[in-house]
């Protein structure tokens, strides 16, 4: 078990499956201790806790809906209550209806805001006060490439990720006075159940730089060392993790 | 001795309440940075004394520091003048 995140407590969303789990996990083996949300399956949920078991690490799950305001506040008592603090929020829960815009229906549009955005205020304002009083806190939310330079068929996505990018730099200086750093970690394709049914796979992969997707593990890396004092003059900034495919 | 241990309770609530105006009022004084004298019990924080939500935030941290309490973030928006203040810490103390 390593030291980067000696005693630290850290809350991450959608931590069941993807970049979510990979991010609990390298989390965990960097010292932390970790409450992570889930929606669906319990079961995923428990395999993981008990992994983490073996690890020697501590971590707790809890079933919540960040689209709700009155779940993200119970998520951080829960984690108050159990771990006693709240050093790291990591804001990754997301999900994708890709449609072209003419066929995008309204629902589509308002489904992935209220997750994919909505749910990121939800928990940032949750967690805010508990980092505040403490003086100290690091927030990272997970955006995308796609809200950097948007990608097409995503207009939703798109938007969401892009304005994770404003709330980041909005908070990043309105709480860095109070010790508390936020920053966004972007990345690009990444082999997880969200790009597992991709059509055409070579065409995308034929745009970037290193030839491959990414793995969850290769952005949950860059997720703790953002969470570590090692980045403790870094703050408002967008890491994009993406193999060359939006310099 | 159970007569006792009620009055003794009393006295101590007591020498809370009656300290409370003078500690909180320095309290705001010194986190909104103006003299004592400007924070009439009804002086609106926000309007007349140039409270920010930070300035709020700052307020009850240092109260429930001073009074060993817990006040709920729902209470960041109630904190508006020096007696609604006095209340909202009062109300609190009385529960614990």
């Amino acid at each position: 078990m390593g030291n980067l995140l000696k005693d630290k407590v850290a809350l991450v969303t959608g931590g069941t499956r993807g970049i979510g789990r990979a991010i609990v996990f390298d989390l965990v083996q960097n010292g932390a201790k970790v409450l992570f949300t889930y929606l669906q399956s319990d079961e995923s949920a428990g395999i993981i806790l008990d992994e983490i078991k073996e690890l020697k690490g501590e971590a707790e799950a809890i079933k919540a809906d960040v689209r709700l305001y009155d779940d993200a506040k119970r998520v951080v008592e829960e984690t108050l209550s159990k771990f006693g603090r709240l050093d790291i929020l990591v804001n990754n829960a997301g999900i994708v209806k890709d449609k072209a815009l003419m066929l995008m229906d309204p629902a589509d549009w308002a489904e992935v805001i209220n997750t994919n955005l909505t749910g990121y205020f939800n928990m940032s304002k949750a967690s805010i006060v508990t980092m505040m009083k403490a003086k100290q806190g690091v927030i990272v939310n997970i955006s995308s490439v796609a809200g950097v330079v948007g990608t097409a068929r995503q207009v939703n996505y798109s938007s969401a990720k892009a304005g994770i990018i404003g709330l980041t730099k909005s908070l990043a200086k309105e709480v860095g006075p109070y010790g508390i750093r936020v920053n966004a970690v972007a990345p690009g394709y990444i082999e997880t159940d969200m790009t597992k049914d991709l059509k055409q796979k070579d065409d995308f992969i034929k745009k970037i730089p290193f030839g491959r997707f990414g793995k969850p593990e290769e952005v949950a890396n860059v997720v703790s060392f953002l969470a570590s004092d090692d980045a403790k003059y870094i703050t408002g900034q967008v890491v994009k993790v993406d193999g060359g495919l939006a310099i | 001795m159970g007569a006792w241990r009620y009055e003794r309770g009393d006295l101590m609530s007591a020498m809370i309440t009656d300290n409370i105006d003078k500690v909180i009022r320095a309290i705001v004084a010194e986190i909104l940075e103006i003299e004592e004298d400007k924070i009439t019990p009804d002086a609106n924080f926000v309007g007349e004394l140039g409270m920010d939500s930070m300035m709020a935030l700052e307020i009850l941290a240092s109260l429930e520091k001073k009074y060993k309490i817990k006040i709920p973030e729902e209470y960041l928006t109630k904190v508006t003048s020096l007696q609604d203040t006095i209340n909202i810490v009062k109300k609190i103390v009385e529960k614990d």
